[in-house]
């Protein structure tokens, strides 16, 4: 398959009454991407995807799969397959006749059925279970025969509603890199909606974080990791550390901000932003725990922090110090453990450093609540 | 096409949701209000011939309700005597079979409600199979037990506490009896269903900290059936008060319900507009009485049907 | 005592009480449907008889009314659940605003009185009728439609309520899944919604149709030409009722407790099957199911066993069975009794004479002798006096029989006379 179909909401508002719970809305999605909405329970992911499988009218703009407009067409006529959050198998039919749903709906006979259910049970790991019931069956393999399901009605753009929220843990990242494989397999356009940011990162080739209605930033995993350009984003993406401040100075692309606990700290202004942030504005910096490092205790620069360590623990692979932060938040620092010694710090001060490259300067906005 | 509409029609579908909304407007409207709009329409005009009807004669008035009242014109008396003490005697003895009804059902439902075993499929069995007979043959069997060569009588008279057959039907017994009998089963389920979710630690609860049975019962179960109890009595009264198989079957000749009167109106006086007169009456009276129940007992309409 | 016992036994006799009430009427009934006199009771037992059934079978409008109340029950069905089931998918779309008023609407007719709704169909299709211009004989004032719209106008109401309970456990984003999935509107209906809905449809439709089966309140008022089962009924009890009505009543109460049991056993099956699906693993499925068999742990499969083995014998028996000779006896008795009483008359009659007489001086003493030998006829009860008491009832009969006995023709057949000769 070639480059597939592409998806594009443009202008999008969705509201139910007088809330609105899809603001204005662009994205434009590539054909054969695996494109994630990453955001927490609530924000509108759902309504979204109901959107673009045609469940739902938009208020205003409007949804294009493949370069057509999509307003007035049923879910029924769309190019899409959604994959619900509950998973919606049809619980009085067979494995095999739910896969092949839509291939019934086409008048196909009960032998080609068959045949196109015994291929598809065996792409989903699943060969000769196709005479249970979908309430015979464990979580894990619901869902893949939801996805059998969906794939069957050979869609252009499969949407995929939290799908793997019910698993375990283990099942969970299984099926992550088992869905990633059907992805590339099939090739066809995969739109995901996730609130873990673990799967969003691991699966997604561009993802859209959204916080209550607003889609807040749109990029590949690196980008929204390494340079958000929303407080959200940075929050919510990620473990994050957070010094809130004024902006003192602006150098290029870099500023000083005079942070309320640490002094001031230098740091690089992310990419959305530049050109923006002005002197004086109200402004967050982040840095990830494991961009802080240890520095010889009471050195002074712009790119050095002093705290006092509240408590420390070992986590296997890093060590991790947390120290009073701002704002009641805790600092938090991971150290690699490469089988050096290491020290107890705990109600100490000690000095952290980081590269300025790595501290990002963004607007002051919410915070994703943890 | 107005925002709920244009939501209805593309959740079902045109022509799914044109049946729907079709069958659901023929039944709301050409169903249920049309119809009852249109008795109450009739019940004010006068009753004419066919050819009349529409015509000049064919105007609004309350001649219908002033019979009720009154009686016929120049008739001997003040009141009509008659029709005012049927329709009064057929209200309170709704009310007494409803009561009768409350009481002799409450324990079951509350025993069905409660207890759990195999037995009480079989007692749920026992109580709907007479349900699916009819009414008429239910009376009948009634008459059979209530004649004069009855059970009862041949007990009573065999036993020497009579030495003649007691007539049961002209003393109304069998009606009353009859009438209880043929709204148990809508008496029994609304409360069952309600007592069978009430949790039986609350009970239990209740027993420990000492309350005697009937206090249990009192500030406990029936403040918390009162939905299922309103709901059956309110079906209980409506049916007992609209009933016409069990005042025909069983009710004495001399005595007659109010559903009775309005029959003759319509079949042997051929008088339509003073029988939909008569039903309006005794529809809005019931729904009064119902509605005043209701609000002194604090229930709401969404409760009914449960 | 202590007073828990107390409470128990008082459970136990109010049950029993309730139950009496319940079903006694009913056994009463259907006892009195083998019961020989022409008017159904239970006491005295006569005969054995089977006739009121041939009576019943032989009745040209209880047989006209069952078609009735069958072509008015399917229409009603049909009628009364799609209604039922467009309604209840109403309510679980309908504006929240408007769901109170749009509930209290649609249950209203459950509370409206039966003989209310037959008024106002009946008034209300007449008049749209006359508006249309239509004669008399038109299809909107033919008995069969306005009794079918009259019944469906509050059974949809029954169904509406067992639906509804059915569909609040659907989940709404299966259609949308068949949807997405391609299917038209329509398809997602048939191949989702409705295998869903089944059972409470199948249960909504059995309610409907008993409903409509037993109405009369609604149906008395719109019948016309189309007199169902239950007018016959009520025509028929209201003047006069026969033990064949026993036999009808006795033939519903079997066949209900028949489809009950039969409804009870299927459920209890499907719970078997559940529970031992849920145990097996799928190879030994096939097997496991059919191995705990049909009746095991399931009293009402064979309480249905029991039924049908009972209904074979009383067939078998009635076809075999002959109650004319029991018949026969009895009206010997009642002959005879009402003979005594006529001796007893007579003699008295004679006594009174005879004082006459006496009084007179003494005439006709010749018909003394006669009353004493008749005063043995206190024993005609005992079986055995039928032979003896023979020759005098033989010419006794024909000549003082005549206006008492009238009820009692078939003393006089064949069969009769030869019991009295053996
Ligand atoms: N039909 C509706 N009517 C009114 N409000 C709605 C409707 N559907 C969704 N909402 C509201 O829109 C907001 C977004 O809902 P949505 O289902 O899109 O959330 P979500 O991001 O999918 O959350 P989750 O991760 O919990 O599934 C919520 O606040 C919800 O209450
Ligand atoms: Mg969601």
């Amino acid at each position: 398959m070639s480059a597939g179909v592409g998806v594009d909401l443009e202008n999008l508002w969705i509201r139910f009454g007088d809330f609105v719970a899809v603001r204005d809305a662009n994205v434009n999605i590539k054909g054969g991407d695996f494109f994630s909405f990453l955001g927490p329970s609530g924000c509108g992911k759902t309504t979204i995807l109901r959107a673009v499988s045609g469940f739902l009218d938009p208020s205003e703009g409007n949804v294009l799969i493949g370069g057509n407009n999509m307003q007035g067409i049923g879910p029924n006529k769309r190019p899409t397959a959604l994959i619900f959050q509950n998973l919606a198998l049809f619980p009085l039919m067979k494995v095999w006749e739910n896969i092949t749903f839509s291939m019934e709906i086409q008048g196909a006979s009960a032998r080609e059925r068959r045949k196109r259910a015994d291929e598809l049970l065996d792409m989903i790991a699943l060969p000769g279970q196709g005479d249970k019931l979908p309430s015979e069956l464990s979580g894990g393999q619901k869902q893949r025969v939801a996805i059998a399901r969906a794939l069957c009605a050979e869609p252009d753009v499969l949407l995929l509603d939290e799908p793997l929220s019910a698993l375990d843990l283990k099942l969970r990242q299984h099926m992550r890199t088992e869905l990633r494989e059907i992805q590339q397999r099939v090739g066809i356009t995969f739109i995901y909606i996730t609130h873990d940011q673990g799967e969003a990162l691991t699966m997604s080739d561009d993802i859209a974080v959204m916080r209550a209605g607003v889609i807040d930033q749109i990029g590949d995993g690196k980008t929204i990791y390494n340079d958000p350009s929303t407080a959200f984003a940075a929050s919510f993406v990620g473990e994050n550390n957070v010094f809130r401040g004024k902006v003192s100075k602006i150098i290029g692309n870099e500023a000083l901000i005079s942070t309320n606990r640490s002094g001031e700290l230098h740091a690089r202004i992310s990419t959305a932003n530049q050109g923006k942030l002005q002197v004086g504005d109200d402004a967050m910096m982040f840095i990830r725990p494991e961009a802080l490092s240890l520095a010889p205790t009471g050195t002074q620069g712009d790119h050095y922090v002093t705290a006092q360590v509240n408590h420390e623990e070992f986590e296997g692979n890093t060590y991790n110090i947390f120290t009073e932060g701002d704002g009641g938040k805790e600092i938090k620092i991971s150290i690699p453990n490469l089988g050096q010694s290491f020290d107890d710090h705990t109600g100490q001060p000690i000095t952290l450093e980081y590269d300025v490259s790595n501290a990002v300067v963004v607007p002051a906005g919410e915070l994703a609540s943890e | 096409m107005p925002g709920f509409l244009k939501e209805f029609f593309n959740r079902n579908g045109t022509l799914m949701g044109s049946i729907m909304l079709g069958l659901v407007l023929f039944w709301v409207i050409g169903l249920i209000i049309l119809p009852q709009l249109s008795m109450l329409d009739f019940s004010f005009r006068p009753n004419l011939p066919p050819p009349e009807i529409g015509g000049p004669k064919d105007v609004y008035t309350l001649e219908n309700y002033k019979y009720l009242i009154y009686g016929p014109e120049g008739g001997s008396q003040d009141y009509n005597a008659v029709d005012l003490a049927v329709f009064y005697r057929t209200l309170v003895a709704a009310v007494l079979v409803t009561l009768f009804n409350l009481a002799f059902c409450y324990p079951i439902a509350y025993y069905l409600g409660q207890t759990k075993g195999n037995h009480i499929r079989i007692f749920a069995l026992m109580l709907i199979i007479p349900y699916w007979i009819n009414e008429i043959l239910r009376a009948f069997a009634l008459r059979i037990i209530f004649g004069e060569t009855g059970v009862f009588n041949t007990l009573l008279v065999g036993s020497g506490i009579f030495d003649t057959p007691f007539d049961f039907i002209r003393n109304d017994v069998a009606l009353y009896a009859g009438l209880g009998y043929a709204y148990i089963l809508l008496m029994i389920f609304p409360i069952y269903n309600v007592i069978e979710s009430l949790d039986h630690n609350q009970i239990e609860a209740a027993r420990d900290l000492g309350a005697p049975w009937w206090r249990i019962h009192w500030r406990v179960v029936i403040p918390y059936a009162k939905p299922g109890i309103s709901s059956g009595c309110t079906m209980v009264f409506m049916l007992s008060a609209g009933a016409l198989a069990a005042p025909q079957i069983l009710g004495g000749p001399s005595s007659l319900w109010f559903t009775q009167l309005i029959y003759q109106q319509f079949n042997d006086n051929s008088d339509w507009p003073q029988g939909a007169a008569y039903a309006i009456v005794l529809l809005v009276t019931c729904i009064l009485l119902v509605l005043a129940v209701m609000r002194l007992f604090k229930v709401n309409m969404g409760d009914i049907g449960k | 005592m202590n007073p828990d016992k107390i409470i128990r036994y008082s459970i136990w006799i109010y049950l029993a009480i309730f139950f009496a009430y319940l079903l006694g009427p009913l056994i009463i009934m259907s006892a009195t449907a083998f019961n020989s006199p022409g008017f159904p009771r239970m006491t005295p037992w006569e005969c054995l008889t089977f006739d009121w059934f041939g009576a019943l079978f032989r009745d040209e409008r209880i047989l006209n009314g069952i078609w009735n109340s069958v072509l008015v029950g399917i229409g009603t069905v049909i009628m009364s659940v799609s209604m039922g089931l467009a309604g209840a998918l109403m309510l679980t779309q309908i504006w929240p605003k408007l769901r109170a008023t749009y509930y209290t609407i649609i249950i209203a007719p459950i509370l409206i009185p039966g003989v209310v709704l037959g008024i106002s169909t009946l008034v209300f299709w007449d008049r749209i009728n006359r508006m249309l211009g239509l004669g008399a004989d038109s299809f909107l004032s033919n008995g069969l439609f306005l009794t079918i719209i009259g019944q469906s106008t509050f059974i949809a109401s029954y169904c509406m309520l067992v639906l509804v309970a059915r569909l609040q456990r659907y989940d709404m984003t299966l259609t949308e899944a068949a949807l997405d999935l391609g299917a038209t509107h329509a398809q997602a209906f048939r191949k989702v919604l409705m295998p869903f809905m089944f059972p409470a449809i199948a249960s909504a439709g059995v309610l409907a149709f008993l409903a409509s089966f037993e109405n009369y309140n609604t149906t008395t008022f719109t019948f016309g030409e189309y007199p169902t089962l239950t007018i016959e009924l009520a025509q028929k009890v209201r003047y006069g009722i026969t033990p064949a009505i026993s036999a009808l009543a006795f033939m519903i109460v079997a066949l209900t407790v028949f489809f009950a049991l039969v409804n009870e056993a299927n459920i209890k099956r499907k719970a078997l099957i559940a529970e031992a699906r849920k145990d097996a693993t799928v190879g030994e499925l096939a097997g496991k199911v059919e191995v705990p068999g049909f009746l095991s742990r399931n009293p009402a499969a064979i309480a249905l066993i029991v039924l049908l083995i009972g209904t074979a014998t009383v067939v078998g028996s009635a076809m075999a069975y002959s109650p004319d000779q029991c018949i026969a006896g009895v009206q010997e008795q009642k002959r005879l009794e009402t003979e005594r009483r006529i001796q007893e008359l007579r003699d008295q009659r004679a006594k009174d004479a005879a004082e006459k007489s006496q009084q007179e001086g003494g005439a006709e003493t010749q018909s003394t002798p006669k009353p004493s030998n008749n005063s043995g006829f206190g024993s005609v009860f005992a079986p055995g006096t039928l032979e003896g008491s023979d020759s005098d009832a033989g010419d006794a009969a024909p000549t003082d029989s005549g206006g008492n006995n009238s009820g009692f023709g078939n003393v006089f057949d064949p069969n009769a006379l030869q019991n009295d000769d053996n």
